[in-house]
This record gives C-alpha cells, structure tokens and sequence, in this order.
C-alpha cells in the first residue's frame, strides 16, 4: 500500500496501517536508537517509545518533509532526552579498562579480535564524551549514515551548518583519541 | 596547500564530496607531508571502529508488544483528552476572572456630581425667573424689599445676598 495512504489511514486511527508502518521502520529506528545507546535493551525501550510518540503525534503530521525524516526527528529528539535523563547511570567504558583487557588476550587471533573491539570501545567512549551536538551528527552521519540532505530536514539545519558541524565534531573526536588511544602506539594504537 | 586545508580537504573526502581537481591536489599534499597521512589514516580508522560491528535486531515480539501498547494507551487516551481540556477550562475560568477583576477596577463608573446651576435648570426644568417673577410682582416696595432679603438669606454665595 502506498506510504500516503497507509499515514493517512493511521492517522484516521487504524491500527492496522500504523503496524504496515512500523514494519518498514522499525529496523531503522531501532538501528537509530542502538546507535545512542549501544545496548540492545535500551535500544528496544526507546525504539517502542519513539513508535508511540510518533503514533500519537501523527494527527499534527502534515507531510512538509518525508515521513521518514519526521520520524528521525521524533527518534533523535527522543534519543537526546533519553542520554540527559540517564546520564550518570550510562554503562560508561573507560579507555584504561579497554587497555588492560586487551593486554590480557590468549591467543593471537583472539588477541586480534579483542583488540579491534577495544579499539572500537575506545572511540565508543570517546564519542560518549563529546557535546550532544556533534554526539548526534556522528551518529546520524557515521554511524547510521544518513545523507547531508536528510541530516538537514532532521536536524533542521542548513546544509553548510551540517558539513561545518560535521567535520568540526570529527576533529573533536580525533583529537580526544589522539590524546587517549593514538599516542600509546603499539598494539593499542590506530594503525 | 597547507595542512589545515588539507585537513579540510581530507574530511570531505570521507564522504566522497570532493571534486577531482581538489582530490588531486589533496594527493599532491599527502605524498609530501607524513603528519597528513598519519591524519588520514587516523580519519580512516576512526570512521571505521566507530559503527558498531553488528546492529542486533530488537527484542522478540517488537511489533506485538508495540501495537499491545498502543491499544492501552488508545485506551487512556480520551481520558487524557478529559484532563487535558479540564486543564484549558480552569485556565480559561482563571483568565475570565481576572478579566473582569480587572475590569472592575479599571473602570469603575463614577461617583454623580453635584450639578451646575445651569445644568439644574436645563436638566431639571426649573425656571430661574419664577422666584423673581413672585418678588417683582410685589406691589410695595417694603414688601419687594423683605422678600428680596428673605431670598438672598438663603444664597451660599455671601457676595450676591441682597444689601439695601
């Protein structure tokens, strides 16, 4: 069925279509939300949350931007109030700790992978401690790949704003992980 | 090109936003610069380890549990329409009474003042010769003259009593 008809069908309140709809974003809402959280748990919790909200919000949807990126809108306003009210209880991982497991690896294949996935935990920690902003547009951009066009309609920010942004919140996370991860060398550093 | 717009350079190209003229002078730049190259490969990698190596898919049951969850709230909803107009109403109420509080004091009708003497006998049809009309009439000058006396007796205004 067509995306107009099916919105419009939701919005008049059937159930039915609102269930087509969130088959065909579910998987994209909740890759958002993971993005944000990085736990699988928290991730279903904000994904149903943002399906709610968007559900009851429907009626004031009046289609000047895609379906799609009014969704990601929803989720991305949704993902922020979810990081500033768990804050302090986010499971936080500390780049010494990633170090030390690391060093303990067995075997060297498995050494191999342990230290692609420390290394991966690092930047996730790094990224965690960046601002909100430039947080959200490496995760709309880096991660989730949106295109600057539909970072624009999510954001609501002109494109220049959107390539400034960006490439000022890769700078900050490289130069976090200079001074963390890069300078240590070795089996630890970015090769 | 110095390293700052290489730099720049080089995190357009990530997206593959760059024009084959400037690629090629981003090139030009890299080959001779080594602290550039250790950017890009840092840029490269960071790229790389920052998405998650798999998205895992969203605990059993997604869409049941949502759609379950909507019917409840469909539910509560039109009673959280209820609370939300009662919500309107007592601000409404509020707003309407501090309307015509304001109102009141603001404008407030006034007191009625004492009218002129004119306006006596314009409004309230009184005639200011019928009290001369009956002195004038008096045939005797003593008589004119007492009633004369008699009648300024009563005037507030000292200046206008009657001197003989």
């Amino acid at each position: 069925m067509d995306e107009k008809e099916l919105i419009r069908r939701s919005q008049a309140g059937d159930g039915e279509a609102f269930g087509v709809l969130v088959e065909r974003y579910r998987g994209k809402v909740f890759s958002l939300a993971y993005g944000f959280t990085r736990d699988r748990t928290s991730a279903d919790d904000l994904a149903q949350e943002v399906l709610i909200k968007a559900y009851f919000s429907l009626p004031k949807f009046k289609a000047k931007s895609a379906f799609g990126t009014w969704l990601y809108r929803i989720a991305v306003n949704h993902a922020k109030d979810f990081l500033r009210k768990n804050k302090g209880r986010q499971k936080e991982i500390s780049i010494e700790d990633v170090g030390e497991q690391t060093l303990t690896a067995e075997n060297k294949s498995l050494e191999e992978k342990r230290v692609e996935e420390g290394r991966r935990q690092i930047v996730q920690a790094a990224l965690a401690r960046l601002p909100e902003k430039y947080r959200v547009i490496l995760t709309l951009r880096d991660i989730d790949g949106l295109s600057y066009e539909d970072i624009s309609g999510v954001l609501k920010l002109s494109p220049g704003t959107v390539d400034s942004r960006l490439h000022r919140a890769r700078r900050k996370l490289r130069e976090k992980l200079t001074g963390r991860l890069i300078r240590q060398g070795g089996e630890h550093g970015l090769q | 090109m110095d390293c700052n717009k290489a730099e720049r350079f080089l995190l357009r190209s990530l997206d593959g936003r760059l024009d084959h003229e400037n690629r090629a002078m981003l090139q030009a730049h890299l080959e001779k610069c080594p602290s550039c190259q250790e950017k890009d490969r840092e840029y490269q990698m960071i790229l790389r380890l920052i998405r998650p190596q798999t998205v895992p898919e969203p605990l059993p049951y997604f869409q049941e549990r949502l759609l379950a969850k909507l019917k409840e709230q469909d539910k509560t909803a039109p009673a959280l329409i209820w609370v939300k107009w009662a919500h309107r109403a007592v601000a409404f109420s509020l707003a309407v009474f501090f309307l015509f509080g304001a109102g009141i004091l603001f404008f407030r009708p006034q007191e009625p003042r004492e009218l002129s003497q004119t306006e006596r006998f314009l409004l309230q049809d009184e005639n200011p010769l019928g009290e001369a009309a009956s002195i004038l009439d008096q045939k005797k000058a003593e008589d004119r003259n007492m009633m004369l006396i008699f009648a300024s007796v009563g005037d507030k205004d000292v200046s206008r009593r009657y001197k003989p």
